[in-house]
């Protein structure tokens, strides 16, 4: 309903004027403006690459990347292929479990690495604006070298980077569409320029590298394209690749041929306070197509001719515009919020009747489970989407991107979970754990044990004060419980067969240690020695079991049932117990 | 077509030539610091008294600290020249603002002025090039201090505010009184978009023209492209938002440029130069229009770079020729292609002017939604009223009620609350984004729905904060920028606004935060003297509160927080004890019945 509310809006591609802006600002003549001299200033130097940190303003640090014009072809000559670089790893993500890098960027970034080690701790601590830049190779190097500085950067360090590069080739294997860090990458590419699709397969690319391999490349970042007639940015990986395809067939010259991007934002500069070309035969009834025809047109790239699916591109468009409207995202933490409230209600009226909260759902006690159940539908949608989205992200930033909201969703987890294995094996399941458990539970759990520490004295001994207060901190643990029932159910059935007793008993034995485990840890809610519940229940038909002289098993697990059989779980939970 | 200017800007057409023609004499007669001419239009015998300014073509009376001069307004002369969320106080150009200040004391001792206010006369400020923003400042100044309402028109005038500026100015629904007369190629309303480094050359040019020591100056040259440049960075910056531009990289590119923070605001008359005037009242739009009219076509460059300095120059010869003509459009109600064409305007300012025109339509949307939620937050009020009312009985007010969340009510009502809080939220980011009419925080139901709101349910806020200790995590309720939730500091400003009463005048809905703190600092300080001073302080706000009803008289219910803890207080430290004493028993009287 609100979708197609939404699809009434008009919709407009701002491609253009995102370009205009940075044409016509200063950002970008700062970036190149020491690259010429460097490169001039080159030749006479012995080394390979030539750095340089220039600081034009106080809060502003220029670092430029220059590699000389004979390492350059030398690096180019070894080809385009893809190198696995397990250094780069921190940006792997779901999609793309192992990093490469091409050949011709490594063999210029590897020698440099210990240097650059050096160079990003001492920028790590500057303030201020960063711009690291270079041409070709040299924004490479800029590109690999920013990304080693992003995997390093802490949330309170003061340094604003971004990497500004000229007429660079595609990098990697990698995408980082999902990332925040995707933000601080501009790369201006001229259709004249043969140097960033060079290898692409319709390239002039060297001969090791393969077909497959050059179609595993992934831009990243904004690409700020631009041509005689103007410039348009797109950070759409799929339509950049399109552009450098196109454009990798059209452009002529040689690899000597060094762009200058001097000359090229001058014309930008100049064409942005042009008046823009006619339209010629489109109407600006639908503004989104004429804007986008436009932009394309700019820049060299005939929707029809091209095979440019405008439809999709808008569809794109405005699935982002509903995706991130800072209002909405409010009011859907929100009503989170409520969701949470309405579970935690639950569990106080359970409370209030001494009952356990696992019991009273799986029993349905208030009549408003049905209720509750559109809460956990809420909560889990959200929560699913929230993995989801970590896991699209580069590792190393997916942790720091959920130390914000772990304690919330662990807290989800130790709520709603429970609610969940109550319906399975109300509805006859069996073994939850392996055969129904969603994985975003499983995820979040991972993600909780790899962040806790092992809890000190003081914790546990605060911990021991709460547990009547706490969640119970194993979300499976009721899951746990009702193979526990199965497991004695099938000991006491008459037409078990051995091998089962003999597996159920085990079961049982491996329970109670679990069991006991978990109160030495004050890691269960003592609303599970409740009477009635679940657990209880069990305890019941156990007790009976293990004391009947049919009994042929031996009791290994003695801690468990002394606690259990002299009621010290009375106690449990309960602050003035020594 | 088939109107007016004066009918689209509601001011009469005889009024604006003269008034323009004494901005020009104005503008160059520096011994004096303003000229009044008093006009009497001769069908309806009405008078009007205009008011034109000096002005200076010195840079130091352009431009300040570089790169845009920028200062912020002040808010003692100008009190409502602030925002009433988070946007912080206006910014205007520092040295027009201290010009202002100059003129003044004179201005407000002007014989002209009070006989004006006086016999009721109709007030014009009027102000020519650097002359435009004083106008504009004497204009607002007069606004603040409702004697006179003011006009104001400006012929080639800077830009002199921000965003803030320009949205105080629609807030209070005063964008209507400022006119201003551009030319299509004019440098001048272009000038501020940009750094300062070309302006001296520029103003040097202008300096010579005006002082006529020399009839012919040498042109200043280059400045075109950089001026225009950096003007179009701001209004693609700005068309970038209006298109909703979802560029992940914008944000991180916006903090590496610094672009002007001047905006057009008030209404904006453009001369085409072939007769025609066109009427633009969306700020959007106007900056838009501002830009790309000037864009370069086909003539060169040096052609167009002197058009720009010559159209300074040509007010009165321009307005001669269109005042009073019909060739007017208004651009209200949306960009039409065929009337826009005497502009100039390429597809792509037109896609612009038409993102502008979607930017109103969304905040108009925005507006029905939220109509929709004021329904809403009516019924949940209601709800709460009830349970207020429900509480009373037991003796113990809903306040300590929730807080011990003891009964199903209680649930309902925190579920209630939360609802209420998402909603607010809401429309707080709304706000901070623009995303609704600028005059929605002085709309006097959503003023009056949020009080409302602000006095029932922000009760319930702190207890909740105060039920589960969150002093302890994050500090008392109540400091600056603290936990107290945005939403309310922002609606009880708006009727600290509306009333003209100082921020944080009207704190009723804090009175048990204040009560709550309280009880947990004199545990830990014990009743040194800045706990005397609290403690007198809560029984003064009580006593007026109670007074003028604006916080209920359910706080003296017998088993309230508050009646235990005050009853609790050593009786050397209850100075007003006898007056609280008798609303205690009142109420208690009240209930027993």
């Amino acid at each position: 309903m609100k979708r197609r509310r939404m699809n009434q809006v008009p919709l407009f591609s701002s491609a253009g004027e995102l370009a205009n802006m940075l044409v016509t600002s200063n950002l970008i003549e700062a970036a190149w403006a020491k690259i010429p001299e460097l490169q001039r200033g080159q030749s006479a130097l012995p080394s390979s690459v030539q750095t340089m940190v220039d600081h034009p303003t106080p809060k502003c640090t220029i670092v430029v990347f220059a590699p000389s014009p004979d390492s350059t072809q030398d690096a180019l000559s070894q080809g385009g292929d893809l190198v696995p670089y397990p250094k780069f790893d921190f940006l792997c993500t779901k999609g793309c479990p192992s990093v490469s890098i091409n050949r011709a960027a490594l063999t210029l970034f590897t020698p440099l690495y210990d240097h650059l080690s050096g160079l990003k701790d001492e920028l790590n601590k500057r303030e201020g604006q960063l711009i690291i830049t270079g041409q070709s190779l040299g924004g490479s190097i800029a590109s690999l070298f920013t990304l080693f500085l992003l995997s390093s950067m802490d949330k309170e360090s003061k340094c604003r980077p971004i990497c500004i590069t000229f007429g660079s080739p595609l990098i990697g294997n990698f995408g980082l569409q999902h990332s925040h860090w995707n933000s601080f990458f501009l790369h201006l590419v001229s259709d004249k320029d043969p140097l960033p699709t060079l290898f692409l397969p319709s390239g002039r690319s060297a001969p090791t590298s393969s077909h497959s391999q050059a179609t595993a490349y992934k831009p990243f970042g904004t690409y700020l394209l631009c041509s005689e007639l103007g410039c348009a940015c797109f950070d759409d990986p799929d339509f950049i690749f399109k552009f450098l395809t196109v454009a990798s067939s059209e452009v002529a010259g040689g690899l000597q041929v060094v762009v200058d991007y001097g000359e090229i934002l001058r014309n930008l500069k100049y064409r942005a306070i042009c008046k823009g070309p006619r339209l010629v035969g489109e109407r600006l009834t639908d503004p989104f197509s004429a804007g986008i025809v436009m932009e394309l047109k700019t820049i060299g790239i005939d929707p029809a001719k091209h095979n440019i699916d405008i439809g999709r591109m808008e569809k794109d468009a405005r699935d982002l515009t509903w995706k991130t409207n800072k209002a909405s995202e409010a009011k859907k933490l929100n009503d989170r919020k409520i969701n949470m409230v309405w579970l935690e209600w639950y569990r106080k009226k359970a409370e209030d009747v001494k009952k356990d909260y696992y019991d009273c759902f799986r029993n349905e006690r208030f009549n408003i489970e049905a209720k509750i159940q559109w809460h956990m539908e809420d909560l889990t949608t959200y929560w699913e989407d929230m993995v989801a989205e970590a896991e699209r992200k580069p590792q190393k930033e997916g942790a720091s991107f959920r130390t914000g909201w772990l304690q919330a969703g662990t807290t989800y987890r130790r709520m709603v979970e429970p609610l969940d294995i109550a319906v399975f094996y109300k509805d006859g399941g069996r073994d939850y754990i392996n055969s129904e458990r969603s994985q975003h539970y499983k995820l979040l759990e991972q993600w909780y044990e790899e962040a806790a520490k092992p809890p000190t004295s003081e914790e546990l001994d605060s911990k021991k004060q709460k547990v009547s207060v706490l969640l119970t901190e194993d979300s499976c643990f009721w899951a746990h419980v009702e193979e526990a029932i199965l497991s004695c159910k099938s000991l006491t059935n008459a037409n078990s067969t051995p091998e089962l007793r003999e597996s159920s008993w085990n079961n049982l034995v491996k329970f109670g240690e679990y069991v006991m485990e978990q109160i030495e840890n004050y890691a269960v809610s003592p609303e599970i020695f409740l009477k009635d519940s679940c657990f209880m229940t069990w305890w019941g038909e156990y007790k009976v079991y293990i004391a009947s002289p049919s009994n042929p098993c031996s009791l290994r697990f003695i801690q468990f049932i002394d606690f259990m059989k002299t009621g010290r779980y009375g106690v449990y939970g309960r602050s003035e117990v020594p | 077509m088939g109107e007016t200017v004066g009918n689209l800007i509601g001011l009469n057409d005889e009024v604006i030539h003269p008034a323009a023609t004494l901005a020009v004499e104005a503008h160059n007669s520096p011994s004096k610091q303003f000229l009044v001419k008093k006009i009497k239009i001769r069908h309806d015998l009405s008078s009007f008294v205009v008011f034109a300014f000096s002005g200076s073509m010195l840079p130091d009376d352009w431009f300040g600290e570089p790169p845009f001069g920028k200062t912020k307004i002040d808010t003692g002369k100008f009190p409502s020249l602030t925002s009433l969320n988070d946007g912080g106080d206006a910014v205007v150009n520092g040295s027009f603002l201290r010009r202002f200040n100059g003129v003044l004391d004179k201005l407000s001792h002007a014989k002209e002025l009070k006989e004006a206010i006086e016999k009721k006369r109709q007030v014009v400020f009027s102000g020519y090039s650097s002359a435009g923003p004083i106008a504009i400042l004497a204009t607002l100044y007069f606004l603040e201090n409702p004697t006179l309402s003011p006009r104001c028109l400006t012929f080639g005038s800077p830009l002199l505010g921000d965003r803030i500026f320009g949205h105080v100015l629609r807030r209070e629904g005063w964008s209507d009184y400022f006119t201003h007369f551009v030319m299509k190629y004019d440098i001048i309303p272009r000038i501020m978009l940009s750094p300062s480094t070309e302006h001296e050359q520029i103003l040097n040019y202008f300096k010579s023209k005006f002082d006529r020591k020399n009839i012919n100056p040498a042109p200043p040259s280059g400045f075109y492209l950089t001026v225009m440049g950096n003007a179009s960075s701001v209004a693609s910056y700005e068309a970038c938002h209006l298109m909703g531009c979802r560029n992940p990289s914008l944000d991180i590119i916006k903090s590496f440029i610094e672009l002007s923070p001047y905006r057009p605001s008030g209404t904006y008359v453009f001369c085409t130069g072939n007769g025609n005037l066109v009427v633009v009242k969306d700020p959007n739009a106007v900056l838009q229009i501002l830009i790309h009219c000037a864009e370069l076509g086909e003539s060169h460059t040096a052609e167009v770079e002197k058009r720009s300095l010559d159209e300074h120059l040509a007010y009165l010869s321009e307005l001669n020729e269109c005042l009073g003509m019909q060739a007017v459009v208004s651009l209200d109600g949306g960009p039409a292609t065929a009337t826009l064409n005497d502009l100039g305007l390429s597809p792509q300012a037109m896609l612009c002017l038409q993102a502008a025109e979607e930017f109103k339509n969304r905040r108009s949307r925005n507006l029905e939604k939220i109509r929709k939620y004021l329904e809403k937050i009516e019924v949940k009020l209601e709800m709460m009223r009830k349970y207020k009312e429900n509480a009373r009985i037991s003796r113990l007010g809903y306040y300590d009620s929730f807080k011990l969340q003891n009964e199903d009510d209680d649930f309902h009502a925190n579920v209630s609350r939360l609802e209420l809080a998402g909603m607010w939220d809401e429309i707080k980011e709304m706000l901070k984004e623009f995303e609704l009419p600028d005059d929605f925080e002085k709309k006097r139901e959503i003023i009056d729905l949020g009080t409302k709101y602000r006095r029932l349910v922000e009760p319930l806020d702190i207890a909740n904060f105060y039920r589960h200790s969150k002093d302890k995590e994050t500090g008392a309720y109540v400091i600056g920028g603290g936990p107290r939730p945005k939403r309310y500091r922002f609606i009880q400003r708006w009727l600290e606004h509306d009333e003209k009463e100082e921020f944080g005048s009207r704190s009723e809905s804090l009175f048990w935060a204040d009560v709550e703190q309280l009880g947990i600092d004199i545990k830990k300080k014990g009743y040194v003297q800045e706990i005397e001073e609290r403690i007198q302080q809560v029984e003064r706000n009580l006593i007026a509160w109670i007074g003028d009803r604006s916080l209920d008289d359910d706080v003296l219910l017998e088993n309230s927080t508050f009646v235990k803890w005050w009853r609790d207080l050593p009786p050397q430290h209850k100075p007003k004890s006898d007056r609280i004493e008798k609303l205690i028993g009142e109420k208690e009287k009240a209930a027993g019945v």
